[in-house]
């Protein structure tokens, strides 16, 4: 926690109401260990002091950076467990201990959830105590007057013809209506005609808003670890899906959050458009994507239509559908060996790092006769070869191809264990053709032994979207404006104090010691980062002077 | 002056705590209450809906996949078993031969088998009910619609699924997962009031 009081500074030494403040929750600890006699209270809350203190806070927010580290060196479970398998099959010996360990699901391991906890409770309890302290000091008096005013940093001294009370009186006014908060003596002090004046608890104000906002933020973040979450799908043009656990691809929901909880919405790609540039040194590089979709945002609901773009995503219901991906979906058809069109789909595949969406996919014909097919296959959108290999010079579809391997066999599906359906399992199948084989748009491959043909019928685009929902966005945008808010106005405004003094007893040429008093001005800034104070002090002063000399003036002129 | 600070541990732990409770609370609403419904045959991916407890079966209208038109509500006053299912989906594959087993065991009984087959294409879906001899109709549900609309009523997280809706039209019982035939027949019997007959 960053503490943005600055300490306290002028020579009068910090005042009473301050001397208490700094006891409740200063540096400077009363209690300690070693101090003798000390009981579980005692520990308890010794413990609790040390949790939530800046210190361990600091070093509670190293351990969380730090215990992220593994996170992005070890492959893990929850975004990459074909890396984890890929692990212990390199790492046999070392891979088990990294797994007691937890290093391959870092964010869900118990010694990771601790830190946070940990971090978490030292902050709130950092904050609350911290809050408290501060609406009590935005609500204190200025302290009493002290009793020699020209100790202060700025001071001032003159004379007037007013009596001590009434020239008090004067100064009290005018500092009220400055807008200052003033203490005067009660009954019964006998110290004299004073008056305290204070100025500039929007500080206090803006301290304790950052405080509320910091905690606003905790909230908020944990508002959406509970009840956010973020989904994929990947839509092939011309289909629709439904916002529905057993619909989407990928899922990372929130702890609280349910089945029930997606929004009811259907989407379908009606087209999707992407441009390129396609000369000079930026060839190759995206102008536009433009997916045109239309939804309904409850069953039975109306049919709209929306255009989404990068950064321009769909509301829908409380959820946000973003456009974060795209690519090509071959068509297949392909016919077995009994002459009956077993598969016929656009097929989607998914381009890799090697650019100018060169992608991958597979085909799993598992309904053919008599034996299941399998295809692994390359679509380039622009054909060409370079040194006998296929790749692809543009990123549109110029000059679409097909590569394909056919397999027969067994596809490994009837088992019931769920298979991705982007790879494929050939340990029960037998390669059917040596070569790949180079298929352009309206070509087919007959396949060996009278297996059937697949046919390369044409290709559609592909949109992969993402659908999230984060309660606590908002509330921690508007709650990190609000602690911004809070510290700059901590840091510009100054809490400044001036204090007036009338002694009884003018200088003789006034008319005698009986006459008028002496009155004395003293100012001091808390904290003067922006200076200004002096200037302040010089113009509040001869203000003073004035209104003492106008108010004797007309009480001369009522005599 | 320690008294106060005393107040302010005391105040900040209460916060603690009342968040902790907070979120035992809500996690424990979340997960909900589960009145009149009991698991069977010793699994908790199949369920029994005690009546009064049964969600009532939304009703649909779809292209069959041999292309022709229908309409959930006509199988009205029989009971009626709906399949989510897909060719894409190996547990799907697992269970198939045991949903076309049951099927002829119930038809004496007059239960009716209907498929949902979600996110496919007509010839896949063919060829795998060609391949398993399915012998009841699937409807076609690509776009998830008609399973969207019984997600609100049952929680539906995947295929395959499998719903036991009894002669009134509401949903009574339920297979989350790769139906067995024990699943299926012990829901069955207890819908119906009768064993299968083979």
């Amino acid at each position: 926690m960053t503490d943005v009081r600055a300490p306290e500074s002028g020579p009068s030494g910090p005042p009473p109401a301050e001397r208490d403040e700094r006891g409740r929750g200063g540096p400077g600890r009363s209690a300690d260990p070693a101090a003798g006699a000390f009981g579980l209270a005692d520990w308890l809350r010794w413990a609790w002091r040390q949790l939530t203190s800046m210190r361990i806070a600091l070093i509670l927010l190293f351990l969380l950076a730090l215990a992220s580290v593994p996170g992005s060196i070890v492959p893990q479970e929850s975004t990459n467990p074909a890396g984890v398998q890929q692990y212990f099959t390199a790492h046999p010996a070392l891979a088990p201990w990294l797994s007691r360990l937890g290093l391959f699901n870092v964010f869900g391991a118990p010694w990771f959830a601790a830190t946070y906890v940990l971090l978490f409770a030292s902050l709130v309890g950092c904050v609350v105590p911290r809050t408290f302290r501060l609406v009590g000091s935005a609500r204190t008096l200025p302290p009493r007057a002290p009793r020699h005013l020209t100790r202060l940093p700025r001071s001032a001294r003159y004379a007037t013809t007013l009596p001590p009370d009434q020239a008090t009186e004067v100064a009290a006014r005018l500092l009220a209506g400055r807008g200052f908060r003033l203490r005067r003596p009660v009954n019964g002090d006998s110290d004299g005609h004073w008056v305290s004046a204070e100025k500039g608890y929007l500080r206090e104000v803006g301290n304790l808003l950052f405080h509320l906002a910091l905690l606003g933020v905790l909230v908020a973040v944990a508002l959406g670890g509970l009840f956010g979450y973020k989904t994929d799908r990947l839509l092939v043009q011309g289909t629709t899906f439904a916002d529905t656990q057993s619909d989407l691809d990928e899922i990372y929901p929130g702890r609280l959050v349910t089945a029930a909880d997606y929004p009811p919405f259907t989407i379908t790609l009606n087209r999707f458009e992407a441009s390129y540039i396609t000369s000079g040194a930026q060839r190759g590089q995206p102008l536009s994507f433009d997916a045109r979709i239309s939804y309904t945002a409850q069953p039975g609901g109306p049919t709209r239509t929306d255009n989404l773009q990068v950064n321009r995503p769909l509301s829908v219901d409380g959820a946000k559908v973003y456009l974060i991906g795209h690519g090509y979906a071959p068509v297949f058809k392909v016919t077995d060996a009994r002459g009956q069109v077993v598969y016929d789909q656009a097929t989607p595949f998914i381009s890799g790092s090697s650019g100018n969406f060169l992608s991958e996919g597979v085909v799993k014909v598992s309904g053919a006769q008599p034996e299941q097919l399998g295809f692994s296959g390359v679509f380039v959108p622009t054909a060409v070869e370079v040194n006998g290999v296929l790749e692809s010079a543009f990123p549109a579809a110029d000059n679409p191809a097909v590569s394909l391997i056919a397999y027969a066999g067994n596809l490994g599906l009837n088992n019931g264990v769920p298979q991705s359906v982007y790879q494929i399992d050939t340990a029960g199948m037998r390669q059917l053709t040596a070569q790949p084989q180079l298929l352009l748009p309206g070509q087919s491959l007959k396949l060996p032994d009278g297996q059937g043909t697949i046919a390369f019928t044409g290709y559609v685009p592909w949109v992969s979207l993402q659908i999230t929902h984060d309660p606590g966005q908002i509330p921690a945008l508007i709650c990190g404006m609000a602690a911004l808010g809070g510290l700059l106005l901590s840091f510009m405004v100054r809490r400044r104090r001036v204090f007036v003094r009338a002694l009884a007893g003018g200088p003789a040429h006034l008319g005698g010691p009986e006459q008028g008093s002496t009155v004395q001005v003293g100012g001091l800034a808390r904290t003067d980062a922006s200076g200004g104070f002096d200037e302040e002090f010089a113009s509040l002063a001869a203000e003073l002077r004035a209104a003492h000399e106008q108010a004797a003036a007309s009480q001369h002129e009522g005599e | 002056m320690f008294k106060a600070k005393r107040r302010l541990v005391l105040l900040a732990a209460a916060a603690l705590a009342g968040t902790a409770l907070a979120v035992v609370l809500l996690s424990g609403w979340a997960s909900g209450g589960n009145s009149g419904v009991t698991d069977v045959a010793g699994s908790t991916s199949a369920v029994l809906y005690s009546v009064g407890h049964r969600p009532l079966a939304p009703d649909f209208t779809a292209s069959t996949l041999t292309g022709s038109r229908l309409s959930f509500s006509s199988y009205r006053g029989r009971v009626v078993v709906l399949n989510f299912w897909g060719s894409w989906c190996a547990p799907c594959r697992q269970e198939a031969p045991t949903l076309a087993v049951v099927a002829e065991q119930y038809r004496q009984a007059g239960v009716a088998f209907l498929g949902v087959d979600v996110r496919d294409t007509t010839a896949s879906a063919l060829a795998f009910v060609h391949d398993y001899g399915i012998p009841y109709p699937s409807v076609n549900d690509s776009g998830s619609e008609i399973t969207l609309d019984f997600t609100a009523v049952v929680p539906i997280a995947g295929t395959p699924t499998t719903l036991v809706i009894d002669r009134t039209g509401h949903i009574a019982g339920a297979v989350f997962g790769t139906a067995t035939y024990a699943e299926l027949s012990d829901i069955l019997a207890r819908v119906t009031g009768k064993a299968g007959t083979s």
